[in-house]
């Protein structure tokens, strides 16, 4: 659907799963577009509880946390809600996992939405992200020329950073190395500000963001979901860089492919490595709990071997 | 060399006829029982699901008993949910088992199966012996899916369902012994004479359902479909299509189906959801009075559909009753849910009847 004359074209964007995954790319494409993006607020506990209210209970933490947005988005004025489909990668061996991309046939079949707000762009992936392919279907459904598109993807392009990653370890404190989905790390909500308690108890605290860039798809784990084989290199990088004491693995509540590889990693990762599920009934007093228990076990292990945190 | 798998059901004879046809051995899997539930439950990752805690409990079982060499079926194509996985996770949870070499079969391609056999069997397997194994293998679960689907028939329609269960498991026993394509064939034909024999009840079944869902699950006929299979028996056609021969043979029926659920699912590269959402359509085309949607829990792909067939049965406004087999679940509560159900059906078809 194109925009009236005289009137800008308002797509909502849930600030959720897909946005963070892909670094909010669509978005940014959207915006070159000129097209007016809405993004939903940060994650808070209305937001969740709306989502909770309309998706089925078995399906994960992160699936009930973007429905609310998807929620709060039908109730604003946009024009079209955005629900990207991601296909898979376009070696045809790797995947997101089902639910991933299944979000707009479940947006559709929930209701959540009048599906023809519904926007549901297919996209395929590779080891560097989105490709072209779904961009250029996009802007052609939006009613652009190819020549706007090429534009639209020139410039988000050429505001990616190039910066160098290095990582310094933390001259007071500890070094703590963050793995798990981009959805759940960058979704303070999700994670119940994990980062912040850490940083409170004066840890250092490094994401994928400050980490060489490992690509969207590491095929060298041989893993057929994406971002479990994502997950499987991020936590092996932090396990050879010296300068990270401990690694916090965000494991959302009955999440499958992260499921699967948490035993793997307890056996090969050889930093100490917290596994800290999240879900709907996470409690601050445990969380911390468990932070303080693991920060507090690595400030002595460093002690005893004469490390920094001595 | 004798190699072992899990059961898929009884579909391991077809991955026997496939070891079999380049010479090496498959010994029979445990049958699943609460013991082998618990092992798996007790070795996997809570968020695995109970398809997946039943294959790690039954492998764990084998290996217990001594046995190294674990084959098992899988091309890592679209088809696949995270049983793709499955080699690497594998090799993480019994690392410390000493000696397990784990073949992965399949393959897209005929090159590419034939690669896969070679790096496990050597290089002298050559490409009609390749044809020759997925002749078989093939063979083998086409006649194991006809079997099955008819005798699941039978039990509601013959009256006498104590000789239906005797000629599945004679069918079974010469499934496995057959050792060529003719030899199939001959068991095929022999099959549909003596079922065409047993006599039939006079009165048409009082309900037809169909069932969709996880397709291992559906294979386990031996164990937790047992007590599904039982409501045939009070005279209630059951139905389903899904199982490991539309897996294995996804390529072929994966575009059609597809196309048939276009309004509900897109272009995603996934089998499981699609046969699911196909085969419930169908069954509403053909005037099914209910859809059961049996699955394990915390299947991806059967946890994602599983809005989208409650929509699909919503617009047709056919009944549907979900069930989502697990950890803990009881036969009593599964038992009152199925009978709840069908009294449901039985009372809406009367009052349609009567209108």
């Amino acid at each position: 659907m194109v925009a009236e004359k005289g009137s800008k074209l308002r797509i909502g964007v849930p600030l959720s799963i897909l946005h963070y995954e892909f670094g909010g790319t669509i978005a940014r494409f959207l915006t070159r577009l000129g097209i007016d993006v809405v993004l939903s607020p940060p994650t808070n506990q209305e937001i969740f509880q709306a989502g909770k209210r309309v998706v089925i209970d078995e399906l994960c933490f992160p699936i009930k946390i973007f429905a609310g947005h998807v929620t709060y988005l039908a109730n604003q004025d946009v024009d079209k809600i955005l629900v990207p489909v991601i296909v898979g990668h376009e070696n045809n061996r790797m995947f997101p996992c089902h639910p991933r991309s299944r979000l707009a046939d479940i947006v559709r079949a929930l209701g959540i939405c009048e599906t023809d707000r519904l926007l549901a762009p297919a996209f395929r992936f590779d080891q560097h992200g989105l490709t072209v392919g779904g961009f250029q279907d996009l802007a052609r459904e939006l009613g652009f020329s190819e020549d706007a598109c090429d534009q639209a993807l020139d410039d988000i392009r050429s505001c990616d950073s190039d910066e160098p990653h290095t990582i310094v370890a933390s001259s007071d404190g500890l070094t703590i190395g963050i793995v798990g989905h981009p959805y759940v790390v960058q979704d303070k909500w999700a994670n119940n500000h994990v980062v912040q308690r850490l940083e409170a108890v004066g840890c250092q605290v490094v994401t994928e963001n400050d980490a060489e860039p490992i690509g969207y798809a590491p095929e060298a784990t041989g893993l057929h979901f994406a971002l479990a084989a994502r997950t499987v290199t991020l936590s092996k990088m932090w396990d050879s860089t010296p300068e990270i004491d401990g690694i916090v693995f965000l494991l959302p509540f009955n999440c499958g492919p992260d499921g699967d590889i948490t035993r793997y990693l307890n056996r090969t990762i050889k930093t100490p490595m917290l596994t800290l599920v999240l879900d709907e009934l996470q409690s601050s007093a445990g969380l911390i709990t468990r932070l303080e228990a693991f920060v507090d076990l690595l400030n002595r292990s460093c002690a005893a071997v004469g490390g920094r945190s001595s | 060399m004798k190699h072992f798998t899990f059961s898929w059901g009884n579909n391991y004879i077809a991955i026997r006829g496939l070891l079999q046809a380049i010479g090496h051995e498959l010994a029979t899997p445990p049958k699943i029982n609460s013991a082998i539930a618990e092992r798996g439950i007790e070795l996997a990752h809570p968020f695995l699901c109970f398809s997946g805690k039943l294959v790690l409990g039954q492998i764990a079982t084998q290996l217990d008993q001594g046995d190294r060499q674990f084959t098992f079926m899988s091309s890592l194509g679209p088809e696949a949910c995270r049983c793709a996985d499955t080699c690497d996770y594998l090799q993480s949870l019994f690392s410390d088992c000493s000696g397990l070499s784990t073949h992965r079969l399949g393959g897209g391609t005929l090159d590419g199966t034939l690669a896969n056999l070679r790096s496990h069997f050597g290089p002298r397997i050559g490409k009609l012996d390749c044809m020759k194994a997925y002749a078989s293998f093939l063979g083998k679960i086409d006649l194991l899916h006809k079997v099955e689907k008819r005798c699941t028939a039978l039990r509601c329609l013959s009256s006498t369902p104590k000789q239906v269960h005797e000629l599945e498991k004679m069918a079974l026993i010469r499934i496995d012994n057959a050792s060529n394509s003719i030899a199939l064939w001959r068991v095929s034909r022999w099959f549909d004479l003596k079922a065409n024999l047993l006599p039939l009840h006079k009165r048409p079944p009082s309900l037809r359902i169909g069932i969709i869902g996880g397709e291992h699950i559906l294979s386990e006929v031996d164990s937790i479909m047992t007590m599904i299979k039982g409501i045939a028996e009070r005279g209630i056609l059951l139905e389903w299509r899904s199982g490991f021969r539309h897996l294995v043979r996804a390529q072929s029926s994966l575009g059609p189906a597809k196309e048939k659920c276009r309004a509900y699912l897109n272009d995603a590269l996934s089998t499981s959801e699609v046969f699911s959402c196909a085969h419930a359509l169908e069954f509403i085309e053909e005037g099914y009075d209910g859809l059961l949607h049996i699955y394990a829990f915390g299947c991806m792909p059967q946890t994602s559909v599983k809005p989208i067939l409650q929509r699909v049965a919503q617009d047709a406004g056919v009944p549907l009753l979900s069930l989502s087999i697990g950890d803990r679940f009881a036969e009593e509560g599964l038992e009152n849910r199925l009978e709840a159900f069908t009294d449901l059906l039985e009372a809406r078809k009367n009052k349609g009847a009567t209108k």
